[in-house]
């Protein structure tokens, strides 16, 4: 019996040994640094270990750009890595590239239920033209977080936060009142611009969004856009709204909010982890909320930010299969949920988001209902669908410095004339050198 | 006409330049001569795809109001920080150069914020000068009861990137300052003091037409310097706001290179730079030629 299993040993380790000669080695590329980053390493490493024929390496790249850039760069060079991660409004522009395929082709109808999974508002993002081109991963949008000891002290219901410009503004009022700072801060960012854009449920670019057809027209002189920017002036004037004076700095609003010197702040639903730990140490409350909305429109709901997994073209079929099999791995429902208790990040299927009900996730944590409800809440339609836009690193710079310009004190209707020709005139410059 | 060499033969002096020159190739000549191919092209993601466009990318360039005011930024980035940090780096290094207790402890503290990586400089003064939190607006609000907005007026944007430039370039100037200060001759300032100049008559009329040469050099280094060292600053302090005010030509190309994917425009505008930088340094040298005093 002994020699009998003895013999069954060996041939399982020669069996095993050349299985792992013939490893299938995928290169996957991201950009989640710090504890994100090692986060993900111990998820590969579960990957690697269970399974033997494929070794996957984990490479942090800085930054989206960075790592966009550094994959097209080594596509050139004739190494590119099988997976890329790529941040949303890079979608267009990885289209474009023509170094990535469609991931959907990889996929065999059996597995079909696996891309059905994926809750809508986010399966609408990635699906470009009803295909999946990526996988969704990493997903986040913007909500209110608000000081709930601040609010008490103002005489602010601290269970209710506002929900409209208006309720803002009205809140903004009695919070001063009670000797708050500022009222509220967010980053000088085009994000959220494009999120009240989308709640209005209204284009950000012509060929609806750049969904149906390439875009050619991005509609910065709009009546929605001019609701924004009218409000976010006033709070500014009043000296309700307040930033470090730095563009896209997440932190300075961070600081202002953590500090106790805004009673609120609009960010990510990727910090609520963070904000949860800064609110417990520095002696408030917290409290998350609906992202504010333009009084007299329905709310139509937000566009997935966050970023998607890429498969790059032109490798042998036993790689991409490999590579297939571990972006299936990577984001099913156990391990979406894992990495949403690890980051904050959303949890971007249905069935992820039904086992942390189940778990009473929710009840623990209340701070991330705002976020999820938010999301599910959201309608589906071209608008909340987010724009494709080639472009659309430059295009935010141009909004960020039409708002810069209003803030400054420049008339709203005269800046966003100036901001629209300039983006359509850099719209055609791109269109035309990927053409 | 014999020459003397200390080589035999001009193959051995070619062979011991030879490892110099194809770093040089490789690392400074290629790229040169592909920017300025690139610069003729549209290209898309980061050369996967172009086409042949010629001078549109200058074209383009010059005729933009939004590049225009890239320049007149450059411009003024440019001259107010060299002067300003010039200025500054005489003054300290002449009362550096007294004769006084612990100079070597003030010599020591003067050049250190040039021994500070840029990165670590940008953060501070990003620091000091936020607009809720920072320092500076700290103490001028107990000070005086005034909060400005360092960041988000575009001229006191500006003022803050300067500053930190200069502060940073300043210690450099300091060191060599000093250097010269100490080599001018003392019998030719006591002459002066002999034949009845003043201390500013002197330093004007005997001290600055001395230090002329290394003043030439600072200029020289400070500009380039300040072309292309005030990338840091301006991504870390002000990423080019409020409104593009503080965007310089170098924030510029790696913004239109790497961010927005237009190669080929940042090409051009790198080019642009490089004709600048060789046009200032040859009217510097030329204008050297007739202003400076040299020694013999």
């Amino acid at each position: 019996m002994k020699k009998i299993l003895m013999a069954l040993m060996a041939v399982l380790t020669a069996f095993s040994s050349a299985l792992a000669q013939e490893k299938i080695h995928i290169t996957f590329w991201h950009a989640m640094g710090g504890s994100r980053a090692a986060f993900i390493d111990r998820m590969v490493q579960d990957f690697n270990y269970t399974h033997p024929n494929i070794e996957v390496k984990a490479q942090y790249k800085g930054s989206y750009r960075d790592t966009l850039n550094s994959a097209i760069l080594a596509y050139k060079q004739g190494n590119a890595p099988h997976i890329v991660q790529i941040f949303e409004v890079g979608s267009q522009l990885a289209l474009d590239s023509g170094i990535f395929m469609p991931f959907q082709n990889l996929v065999k109808p059996g597995n079909y239920a696996l891309l059905n999974d994926f809750i809508k508002p986010v399966a609408n993002y990635y699906r470009i033209k009803g295909n999946f081109n990526s996988v969704p991963f990493n997903s986040s949008n913007p909500i209110l977080y608000y000081n709930k000891s601040l609010f008490k002290k103002a005489g602010l219901d601290p269970e209710n936060p506002p929900k409209t410009f208006d309720e803002i503004v009205d809140a903004c009022v009695k919070l001063k009142k009670a000797g708050v700072r500022y009222c509220i801060t967010w980053p000088l960012h085009s994000w959220f611009v494009e999120q009240w854009i989308a709640e209005q449920g209204a284009l950000l670019a012509n060929n609806e969004n750049g969904r149906k057809a390439r875009a050619t027209n991005i509609y910065i002189n709009s009546k929605p856009m001019y609701r924004i920017m009218k409000w976010w002036k006033d709070l500014y004037d009043k000296g309700y709204y307040a930033y470090s004076g730095k563009p896209e700095d997440w932190d300075g609003a961070n600081n202002l909010f953590v500090s106790q010197q805004a009673a609120m702040l609009i960010t990510s639903t990727s910090d609520v982890t963070i904000l949860e730990n800064a609110a417990y140490e520095h002696g408030f409350k917290l409290g998350t909320g609906f992202l504010p909305v333009p009084d007299g429109i329905k709310r139509n709901g937000v566009v997935v930010g966050g970023a998607s997994l890429w498969v790059t073209k032109g490798h042998p079929k036993k790689e991409l299969e490999a590579a297939k099999e571990f972006l299936l791995w990577f984001t099913n429902t156990e391990n979406e949920v894992r990495w949403h208790k690890g980051t904050g990040y959303f949890p971007v299927r249905e069935s992820a988001v039904k086992v942390l009900k189940f778990e009473r996730w929710f009840d623990k944590h209340p701070a991330y209902r705002a976020a999820f409800d938010q999301l599910l809440q959201t309608i589906p339609n071209r608008a909340t669908q987010g724009a494709l836009i080639g472009n659309f690193p430059e295009i935010r710079t141009i909004i960020e410095n039409a708002v810069q310009e209003i803030l400054a004190g420049k008339p709203i209707k005269a800046v966003l004339k100036e901001a629209d020709r300039k983006a359509d005139q850099a719209l055609k410059r791109y269109n035309m050198s990927v053409r | 006409m014999e020459r003397h060499s200390l080589y035999k033969s001009k193959l051995t002096a070619l062979m011991f330049i030879l490892p110099t020159l194809v770093i040089l190739i490789i690392f400074l000549y290629y790229p040169t001569f592909q920017t300025f191919k690139m610069s003729l092209y549209r290209v898309a993601f980061l050369g996967l795809s172009k086409q042949f466009v010629g001078l549109e990318n200058y074209r383009y360039i010059f005729s933009s109001p939004e590049y225009r005011k890239i320049f007149l930024n450059t411009a003024i980035f440019v001259v107010l920080s060299v002067v300003i940090s010039l200025v500054i780096g005489l003054f300290l290094a002449v009362l550096a150069n007294q004769k006084i207790k612990g100079k070597t402890v003030f010599r020591l503290l003067l050049i250190w914020p040039y021994a500070l990586p840029p990165a670590v400089a940008g953060v501070i003064f990003l620091f000091l000068f936020n607009e809720q939190s920072g320092m500076v607006n700290y103490i001028l609000k107990h000070v005086a009861n005034i909060a400005l907005p360092w960041l988000s007026k575009s001229y006191l944007a500006m003022g803050v990137v300067i500053t930190a430039f200069v502060w940073k370039m300043v210690g450099y100037n300091v060191v060599f300052y000093l250097a010269a200060l100490q080599n001018i001759p003392k019998d030719i300032i006591e002459a002066a003091k002999v034949e009845g100049a003043s201390i500013f008559q002197t330093f004007f009329k005997v001290t600055l037409p001395m230090l002329s040469p290394i003043t030439l050099f600072l200029v020289v280094t400070n500009t380039i310097a300040a072309f292309f060292e005030s990338f840091t600053f301006i991504d870390l302090i002000t990423k080019g706001g409020p409104a593009d005010s503080t965007t310089v030509i170098i924030y510029s190309i790696y913004r239109d290179g790497f961010e927005y994917f237009k190669t080929g425009l940042a090409a051009a505008e790198s080019v642009i730079l490089f004709i600048c930088v060789v046009i200032l340094t040859l009217i510097q040298l030329r204008v050297s030629r007739r202003m400076v005093h040299y020694e013999k």
